[in-house]
């Protein structure tokens, strides 16, 4: 997202920049005092004042130095800077600005105050503008409109990417020009059959029987060529969407979460599959008969003209009146059947809805209404229906009438000139059956520049992933270690947005083997540390070393083999145990897998099931518990041996019973190695060697549970709210769940 | 040394505090001339004084939120705190009735910035193209162009009459009654009711 907007000429003047002064940040806005839209607002962040533009005027002016508090509040659909100077004591609205520039703007309040602490960093927006700033087109989550960034065109990328396939193509242009030269022949056999043998008195027999062989082998080889053809050009275009498929998943892969996390969670599922059919689509339907309709066309045309260019004037003055016909019909059908599609639409979401929710509807008791919805929906979308197809019924016949009007004027005229002499009746035939071969494809070649379009679209789209730059990769002298288990967190500062940190100022060494426990109200950056600790995101500011060595300096793959991860909610993967156990460590012995399961308190239900370790799991598979699933995430991580260990609400919403099994299991884990844990259950944490509480976006409190508990801090208050929630829940205080110690 | 020994201490003095703070967010708090003063501020907020009948508090500025902001816009006004809790302080019944006019033109003018759907005039041009359309219009905050994604949530419709139009960024437009709209206009909104 661009935060430095060129300005025009008469705000440049307004701003008057003076000596040595320069422009670091630049966003316009669109709302105007009265509410009104408005155009050539600009808020301007030079390094020595915040300036807010009007059209005509200045209508707001902070030194920098001065700015006490500065925000951009998002309200319900815009967004207002608000600002209070230094000495006053009220804030005050300075622009107002619809949701294109919300973020804009945040992030240039946030350079502004970047400027004021007299910090070297730059305000950076890693968000995407949806809709390109200049040329108003939808960028469709593109980092960067491609018609007005001027870099090679994804089609020339394209192109390129094509040139692996050149013999395929070469075939395909060869088959091409084949099914040309075919069907330009049959009419010319037609002819000589017709002028020369189809005389009474002149043919024969024999003749006759010829000609019918010859054109029984002509539509033979014709249809033989054209299978050929469509064959290729199938096979290329599966094949290069497989390609381009294999290399969209292998980039999306190794692009960091903040690159997934940008982006609408099916987006990028789309572009894998939507995006790359689009292509082996246009390879089948539009490729394959693009070029053989032009040449086919083309040629058809210059033998018109040898054998009357009278006649072919004629027929070409009706091209564009028929390709007219074509286009406006078109629109016409595509208007209609999108609404079908819509309807359709509002159908199905209706009846998942109303299926899904099927407890709620029976339980209130509102079967009848909702069939009634539905039926009002269903008659909708019949009426809809029915009318689009009277009308494709009536209207198919009239629009291939018209397209063929030039083919009656070609036989008036045709048919005046063979009574007359210079032109004989094979030759009319032939010329008939040409006129045919220009306007029969024209109604297909209307559709040409809507698949092309559509294919450039979904080509952006592809090149917009596979050029992007993964954020978090090995650098070149990136080693190797064998990780012992000392973490050190240095001034680490961190916001998935640049300009919210959720960590500021981090310092933290952790000894190996330490269990550290993680403390906090929910949102205050817990899980976001031990993002940081699986390095899935990169610090903005300070360092995390292990073992001495800056995390950035590690091989990535080998880090993350040696850290283990229990999550909240574990995902398996479609698949038995004994591959979801395997997971972790592609190489792993059965035994050593028993081992991991036996460890992690799974072994035994495991054998409790049918099919033992070859259970299918995941989704529509056997259906395993919270407690269960979660045992078998903690095999999971135990085989992988790991020197880190991560517990991330590892055994929230869980029984009593599964959570002692799963505290057991945890134990033997985290004897020997380096340990976080995130727990809201305080119970949970009660062997940690040391509890972070994080508050503020900061560390407030270290120290072990009786330290933590004398200061009477914010520890000690959430202990102590956490024992009166049970005990206004009546539950009794077992040994369990409370954090006793000592 | 456990903790227990702080439990006893704590205990009634917490809880206490815990069930205060828990009736304070169920009960609904009424806000009518008598009981309060609503200023603006230089600014251009709005700050309020209760007075002791309900809770001697005051508040520098204030957040005016709306119920039901498509189908009553002038009942039920919540009126919150400004931080991110965003704590409600009281609510207004009905805005016509329940305080003064110079108070209603006060918090009106503090909700016309905090929503922004702007209403749809007229409509000059809709074109579609590949998945999106874009809408060249008038509005009555003035002339705009946008884009919105053609899918069924992005024109949603709030009655039988009335559409809520949003785009890609985020803004929201309203037709308050398409069939209002001309023929030439209609056919072009077309695709989307």
């Amino acid at each position: 997202m661009n935060l430095k907007f060129n300005l025009p000429k008469r705000q440049s003047e307004l701003l008057a920049l003076g000596e040595g002064e320069t422009i670091r940040y630049c966003s316009p806005y669109d709302i105007d005092t009265n509410g009104h839209w408005m155009n050539n607002g600009y808020i301007v962040v030079t390094d020595r004042r915040l300036v807010v533009l009007t059209d005509q005027a200045v209508s707001e002016q902070i030194p920098i130095k001065d700015i006490a508090f500065l925000k951009c509040e998002s309200l319900v659909n815009n967004g207002i800077l608000v600002a209070r100077n230094e000495g006053d004591t009220e804030d005050r609205i300075i622009a107002r600005f619809s949701m294109k520039h919300v973020s804009r703007v945040a992030f240039v309040a946030k350079g502004a105050l970047l400027i004021k602490e007299g910090s070297k960093k730059e305000a950076v927006s890693r968000e995407r503008d949806h809709v390109c700033p200049v040329c108003g087109r939808a960028l469709r989550g593109m980092s960067e409109c491609p018609k007005c960034s001027g870099k090679p065109s994804a089609f020339r990328k394209f192109l390129g990417f094509c040139g692996q396939y050149k013999w395929l193509l070469l075939l395909i242009a060869f088959l091409m020009l084949a099914t040309s030269a075919v069907q330009l022949y049959i009419p010319e056999v037609q002819k000589k059959f017709i002028d020369k043998n189809l005389r009474p008195a002149v043919g024969t027999t024999q003749e006759i029987l010829v000609y019918a062989l010859t054109m029984a082998v002509l539509s033979v080889s014709l249809i033989g060529i054209s299978v050929a053809r469509y064959y290729t050009c199938m096979s290329m275009g599966t094949r290069i969407s497989k390609d381009l498929r294999r290399q969209l998943y292998h980039k999306i892969q190794k692009l960091s979460l903040s690159f997934i996390q940008d982006r609408r969670p099916g987006a990028l599922m789309n572009r894998i599959t939507g995006d790359t059919a689009q292509i082996r689509r246009f390879m089948e339907d539009g490729f394959a008969g693009m070029f053989s309709c032009l040449i086919t066309m083309i040629s058809a045309v210059v033998v018109m003209v040898r054998l009357s260019w009278q006649l072919t004037i004629i027929c070409v003055a009706f091209v564009p009146i028929a390709l007219g016909l074509s286009i406006s019909f078109r629109k016409n059908i595509h208007r209609r059947f999108h609404m079908q599609w819509h309807k359709s639409d509002k159908i199905n979401s209706g009846l998942q809805d109303v299926l899904t929710g099927i407890r709620v509807v029976k339980s209130f008791g509102t079967e009848e209404q909702e069939a009634e919805n539905f039926k009002a929906l269903a008659a909708e979308f019949a009426k809809v229906q029915k009318r689009n197809e009277v009308f494709w019924a009536k209207l198919f016949p009239v629009i291939s009438f018209v397209m063929g009007l030039g083919i009656y004027f070609v036989t008036y005229f045709g048919g005046v000139r063979v009574i007359e002499g210079p032109l004989t009746v094979g030759e009319l035939t032939q010329f008939i059956s040409y006129s045919w071969m220009l306007y029969g494809p024209l109604g297909w070649m209307t559709f040409l520049p809507r698949m092309i379009t559509q294919l450039m679209t979904s080509l952006e789209r592809i090149y917009d992933v596979l050029d992007e730059e993964p954020m978090i990769q090995d650098h070149e002298n990136a080693v190797e270690i064998d990780v012992k288990g000392a973490v050190e967190f240095k001034n680490v500062t961190f916001g998935y947005h640049s300009y919210e940190p959720v960590l500021e100022k981090i310092n933290l060494s952790v000894k190996p083997g330490e269990m550290i426990g993680l403390v906090g109200a929910s949102g205050t950056g817990k899980s976001t540390m031990i993002n940081l600790i699986m390095r899935l995101y990169e610090v903005d500011d300070g360092q995390i070393l292990i073992d001495g060595t800056d995390i950035n300096d590690l091989k990535i793959e080998k880090y993350h083999s040696q850290i283990g991860v229990v999550l909240q909610e574990n995902f398996l993967f479609a698949g038995t145990i004994y591959n979801n156990l395997k997971f972790a460590k592609p190489d792993a012995t059965e035994e050593e897998i028993i081992r991991a399961a036996k460890m992690a308190n799974a072994h035994d239900f495991i054998l409790k099931t049918p099919d033992g370790y070859n259970t299918y799991v995941g989704e529509h598979g056997f259906n395993i518990s919270g407690g269960e699933r979660q045992r078998l995430a903690i095999a999971r991580a135990i085989l992988n041996n790991p020197k880190i260990l991560i517990l991330d609400e590892a055994t929230s919403a869980l029984d009593t019973e599964s959570e002692y099994l799963i505290q057991k299991a945890l134990e033997r884990l985290t004897a020997n190695c380096t340990t976080f844990a995130i727990a809201h259950r305080l119970s949970t944490l009660k062997d940690a060697d040391r509890l972070v509480v994080i508050d503020g976006h900061q560390i407030a409190e270290v120290g072990t549970h009786n330290e933590l508990m004398e200061k009477k801090g914010i520890y000690y208050g959430l202990v102590t709210a956490q024992l009166q929630m049970q005990a206004l829940k009546g539950e009794e205080v077992n040994t369990e769940a409370a954090p006793a110690v000592g | 040394m456990g903790f227990k020994q702080f439990e006893g201490a704590d205990e009634e003095f917490n809880l206490e505090q815990m069930e205060a703070e828990t009736e304070q967010m169920l009960r609904l708090r009424m806000i009518t001339k008598d009981n309060a003063t609503f200023a603006r501020t230089k600014g251009g907020f709005v700050s309020l004084d209760l007075s002791e009948s309900i809770a001697a508090e005051h508040y520098d500025r204030i957040r005016v939120v709306r119920s039901f902001p498509f189908t009553d816009r002038n009942k039920y006004i919540s009126i919150r705190t400004i931080d991110e809790k965003s704590k409600e302080i009281g609510m207004i019944r009905d805005l016509t009735t329940d305080v003064d006019p110079e108070t209603r033109k006060m918090l009106e003018e503090q909700m016309d910035i905090r929503y922004f759907t702007p209403i749809i005039k007229k409509i000059n041009n809709i074109k579609d193209e590949y998945g999106h359309a874009y809408f060249d219009v008038e509005t009555d905050q003035g002339p705009c162009k946008f884009v919105i994604y053609m899918n069924s949530s992005s024109v949603v419709n709030l009655s039988d009459v009335r559409l809520l139009i949003s785009d890609l960024d985020g803004n929201r437009f309203e037709i308050p009654d398409y069939t209002k709209l001309s023929a030439r206009e209609l056919k072009m909104l077309d695709l989307f009711l």
